[in-house]
């Protein structure tokens, strides 16, 4: 290439691709004077284009680099040349050093030595990919992979850099296409030739650069990666300090609430049981205005097949006795339960530790470490609530709560703001007992200002207290926002609550093949969920389901004063009815919402989809198998058209027409004239195929008709002839 | 093209020359070829393969008067077209016409000649015209040059111009027979030279009916569209210098109908120009040095724009 200013140009954007790679060097490695570096490089493309033989090239670079290596690590003077030999005896003992691979031990001074040779080889091979090879694709796009993924693991933010690197690489990769065509093309470049593809490029590039900045962006689809992967090697679930967007799951840290949460469909775990319930893992019972802490942590330790110590449900209660069985598909060590928990049967002998208040049951091996179950039968008690009993309870009375107890389960942040208790006395104002509030406060959630959201959620400022930025800022959110509101709101009632996380009851799959008065349920991640529980003197923790669109299968007859059962009411409805899935929950709400015609329009287009996907699925393969068949079939189908067509007219001049389409044909029967092939001795080479004289015939008045512009009257007649037999020869 | 009908009267023509060149019927052909399109033919190669032999049976079947132009280094303009020598007796100028008036000369060796002298030729053969002493000499018509030159020597010569190299309608090679034909040669050497048996075909107003029978064979526009399509990628094609001019397309086309009328045509086809134009226009470009330096010759470059150009199947869309 000559030295000129496109050539320039190649190099300068050669130099700029390749200090992209150096920019982030300074930032996350502790290298000092980059700029050294970096003008070798620039020195290196310098020599290039210069064209400066190769020996002063060589040595203008090796006198370079020794007086930066001067410069970095050495005091004396550059000519008093002492340095040098120092700077050899160190060369020399790390080659002891590098042999016997010990990589810590290497001096600074190779190092600089051995980057300068790096950056050497690189400037060689991008000299070599821009001017011999004219093509830089590899190199661009690992530049692309190498600054998206420092990007995304450290913290060098690679938001400018990427447009850089965009642009320089788009205008050399630009370039570069011209040369190769040129060269590929055999014509030689004038400058009106350059400046028809230069301008259009340097507007192409501009135009999707504006395009891509100003455009509009959305949010990633998935999570940042790093805390994502942490997560999942810490077995899934465990929140990132609720900043960013987390995964729908189970965690253990509860301090920051709020933020967005994608789903994730991956099955936790399968049960086959006689109805589907809720599965407690824990429940928290601080609340610090920002989100739930365990108050305290005793542990208690049992054997596997004892009664468990988890009492939520006291003798008073009617209940009755069940059993499921888990099939767990993530490694968890610890216990998901029903509430009316009693026992556990594993298929070999572990220890459960169960951490109260939590009453989070942790399971161990023989030897004491954690271990994940992939299967266990919980028998458990389902209770079954007297309203009655449940409104007997109104006020405190000492004899009944220990009032250490009643502190700590009506605890609440100092800085609480006062309006959270109004509100919740002016929704219970008319009420008496505690159940009655409690159902009133349930409800209250119901109402058509909150709305159920996976995504568009807060997190509180520093500030900002969760329970009454939801209440009365946002009023969207979803199980987390509603369940610890409703849990606060009834503690500044004097009511003692608690939080408590887990699963819903997850999705009916099928009936179960042993028990058929068993069916199997799978709860997924989605499942995840988090409610309140009520505690009512000789009653127990009472569940209660604030979130919108959620139901708790809990059930509480209500009776006429007189003792007699006047109506059985259940909270929830009958248990093989499937429960609504969180993901149907929440777009119900925005449907309602959507009030305008397009959206309306929109929906309607949705729901005929859905309800006629497979036919339409159905009808458009058989479309496009049919559209298929006949363009493969074209070479059949097509020419039997055109005899047809020419078959009644009369005209000489048809041959121009029926000419070029004889040509179609054969091309689509496989034999290609290329374009600087002449028709007669494309025509004698259709004849040795065919072997017959037809196509040089047919080729002679074509000819005549096209180079000479005239043909012999009446000549239509054997023209048809031959190209009828020549069309057909093509089908046969 | 061997199922074509060639013109009668060409047939004769070349079915005479072969009586005396044995093999060579496409110099023979193209040399005609030049005669009838009033071009002038460079032939490029060593001595001693049939060119004098070759020509003198042209003009022989033409009846036209044959001259023979030894170009030497001492060679003068006036030794070429004539001189204007004192009559002592008639007191006056006499115009002693040279050998360039004549109908078919062969200018043997011309790059061996001063330019001064090249260049009087080459003025002749432009503008079948000479002037000496400002008098303007109209020269013979038919008028035709069949110029050699050697490739193999090049000390003390003077190459052509590359600018009056395209006074040449057709620049060609002859090359040695092949061993069966050389073996026929020896033969025939034994035996009466047989030039001295050959009769004329036409005399030279037939050849000028010829020459303007040609010049209304038909050239549709999609064939000259097709002729300006090559000669303009000449100019744009890598490693050429300077690429053919519009006085190439020009001979193209001349060529073209000359060969499609030998052909017994009245219109020209794609496949004439495909054959003609390495001839025509390999001596009209200069290449690069680089592309000289690589081994590519002229021909080489015209072969691949035929190669690069598609050929007319269409009627152009007016």
């Amino acid at each position: 290439m000559k030295r000129n200013l496109q050539t320039f140009l190649v190099y300068l954007l050669g130099f700029l691709l390749l200090w992209e790679w150096l920019r982030p060097v300074e930032q996350l490695t502790q290298t000092d004077h980059i700029e050294m570096f970096v003008i070798f490089i620039l020195l290196s493309f310098a020599v290039a284009f210069l064209k400066l033989k190769r020996i002063w090239q060589i040595i203008v670079k090796i006198w370079f680099i020794l007086f930066s290596v001067h410069m970095f690590h050495y005091d004396t003077g550059f000519f008093q040349l002492g340095w040098l030999t120092s700077f050899l005896s160190d060369l020399t003992t790390n080659i002891s050093v590098i042999f016997a691979f010990n990589w810590m031990g290497i001096t600074n001074e190779l190092r600089t030595l051995l980057f300068f040779t790096l950056l050497w080889l690189m400037v060689y091979l991008v000299n070599y990919w821009l001017l011999n090879r004219k093509r830089i694709f590899i190199f661009f796009f690992m530049t692309l992979i190498y600054i998206t993924v420092l990007d995304t693991f450290t913290l060098y933010n690679a938001s400018t850099a990427i447009v850089r690197t965009v642009v320089v690489g788009f205008a050399v990769m630009g370039m570069l296409t011209y040369y190769r065509i040129l060269d590929k093309e055999e014509v030689s470049a004038d400058s009106i030739l350059t400046h028809k593809w230069m301008r259009p490029l340097v507007l192409m590039i501009a135009f999707s650069v504006i395009v891509g900045i100003m455009a509009p962006k959305f949010e990633p689809i998935w999570p940042d990666p790093v805390p994502y992967l942490k997560a999942a090697g810490n077995k899934g679930g465990e929140d990132a300090n609720g900043k960013g967007v987390s995964k729908v799951g189970y965690g253990s840290d509860d301090t920051q609430l709020g933020g967005p949460f994608i789903g994730d469909d991956s099955t936790v775990f399968k049960t086959e049981a006689k109805q589907k319930n809720y599965w407690k893992v824990e429940t928290k019972d601080h609340y610090t205005g920002k989100g739930w802490i365990p108050s305290t942590s005793t542990t208690v330790t049992v054997d596997g097949d004892d009664v468990i110590p988890v009492l939520s449900i006291p003798s008073t209660v009617q209940t009755r006795e069940e059993s499921a069985r888990l099939f767990l598909f993530m490694d968890y060590e610890h216990l998901i339960y029903p509430a009316g928990i009693q026992r556990v049967q594993f298929e070999r002998s572990y220890t459960l530790e169960i951490d109260s208040p939590k009453e989070k049951i942790s399971i161990f091996g023989f030897n004491s470490k954690p271990i994940a179950p992939d299967a266990y039968t919980v028998e458990y008690k389902i209770p079954r609530y007297e309203a009655s009993d449940l409104r007997e309870t109104s006020v405190v009375d000492p004899g009944q709560i220990d009032p250490g107890f009643l502190a700590q389960y009506t605890q609440l942040p100092e800085n609480l703001p006062e309006r959270i208790k109004e509100l919740a006395v002016s929704i219970t104002e008319r009420e008496t007992n505690w159940f009655d509030k409690a159902k009133a406060i349930e409800r209250y959630f119901s109402g058509s200002e909150f709305r159920y959201d996976q995504k568009d959620v807060a997190v509180p400022g520093e500030n900002d207290d969760y329970v009454d930025q939801f209440l009365f800022d946002t009023k969207v959110g979803y199980c987390d926002n509603f369940s610890t509101s409703m849990s606060v709101l009834l503690r500044t009632l004097g009511i003692p609550t608690r939080w408590v996380k887990g699963y819903t009851g997850g999705e009916f799959q099928e009936f179960s093949e042993g028990d058929t008065s068993k069916s199997i349920y799978e709860i997924t991640n989605n499942n995840a969920h988090s409610w309140v529980e009520v505690y009512f003197p000789n009653q127990g923790w009472v569940p209660f389901e604030p979130t919108k669109g959620f139901t708790n299968d809990v059930s509480i007859s209500f009776t006429n004063p007189d003792g007699t059962p006047a109506a059985v009411e259940t909270t929830a409805q009958p248990a093989p009815k499937p429960q609504q899935n969180q993901e149907k929950v929440s777009t119900s709400p925005t449907a309602e919402n959507q009030s305008f015609s397009f959206n309306g329009i929109w929906l309607e287009i949705k729901i005929f989809f859905n309800n006629n996907w497979k036919m339409i699925l159905f009808v458009s393969a058989i479309v496009v198998g049919a559209a298929g068949l006949l363009y493969r079939s074209r070479g059949r189908w097509i020419p039997n058209l055109y005899l047809l067509q020419f078959r009644l007219r009369k005209k000489d001049e048809n041959i121009g027409k029926a000419y070029l389409i004889l040509l179609e044909q054969l091309e689509r029967y496989g034999l290609k004239r290329n374009e600087n092939q002449t028709l007669r001795s494309y025509a004698r080479y259709i004849d040795t195929f065919f072997e017959s004289r037809e196509m040089s015939k047919l080729t002679d008045r074509y000819e005549e008709y096209l180079y000479h512009q005239k043909l012999p009257e009446g000549s239509w007649k054997d023209s048809h002839e031959l190209w009828e037999n020549l069309i057909k020869k093509t089908i046969a | 093209m061997a199922r074509e009908q060639m013109n009668p009267t060409i047939e004769k023509i070349l079915i005479n020359i072969e009586k005396v060149m044995i093999g060579k019927r496409n110099v023979a052909e193209l040399s005609l070829i030049a005669l009838l399109a009033e071009g002038h033919v460079l032939l490029e190669d060593v001595p001693g393969v049939g060119k004098t032999m070759m020509v003198r049976a042209l003009a022989k079947s033409v009846n036209a008067n044959f001259r023979r132009i030894q170009f030497t280094p001492d060679l003068l303009p006036s030794d070429v077209t004539g001189i204007s020598i004192y009559n002592p007796k008639e007191m006056e100028f006499e115009f002693r016409p040279g050998p360039l008036m004549g109908n078919i000369i062969l200018a043997d060796e011309i790059n061996r000649t001063s330019p001064k002298t090249q260049s009087a030729l080459l003025e002749g053969m432009e503008e079948a015209s000479v002037t000496i002493d400002g008098v303007t000499h109209r020269l013979h018509k038919p008028f035709f040059v069949m110029a050699t030159q050697n490739p193999i020597e090049y000390e003390g010569t003077y190459p052509l111009p590359e600018a009056q190299l395209d006074r040449f309608l057709l620049k060609m090679k002859m090359g040695y027979p092949e061993v069966e034909e050389e073996i026929e040669v020896l033969n025939r050497a034994q035996r009466v030279p047989p030039i001295e048996d050959l009769y004329p075909v036409i005399d030279l107003e037939g050849l000028i009916a010829l020459q303007k029978e040609i010049k209304e064979v038909y050239v549709d526009d999609t064939i000259k569209r097709y002729i300006v399509d090559i000669v303009n990628q000449t100019r744009r094609f890598a490693g050429v210098y300077l690429g053919a001019s519009p006085r190439g397309s020009i001979a193209l086309m001349k060529a073209a109908q000359a060969y499609a009328f030998m052909y017994g045509r009245d219109y020209v086809l794609p496949d004439d120009i495909q054959y003609l134009a390495p001839f025509v226009l390999s001596h009209r470009i200069i290449l690069k040095s680089e592309a000289k330096f690589e081994g590519i010759t002229a021909e080489e470059i015209v072969n691949r724009v035929i190669m690069r150009i598609p050929v007319p199947v269409q009627r152009l869309v007016k």
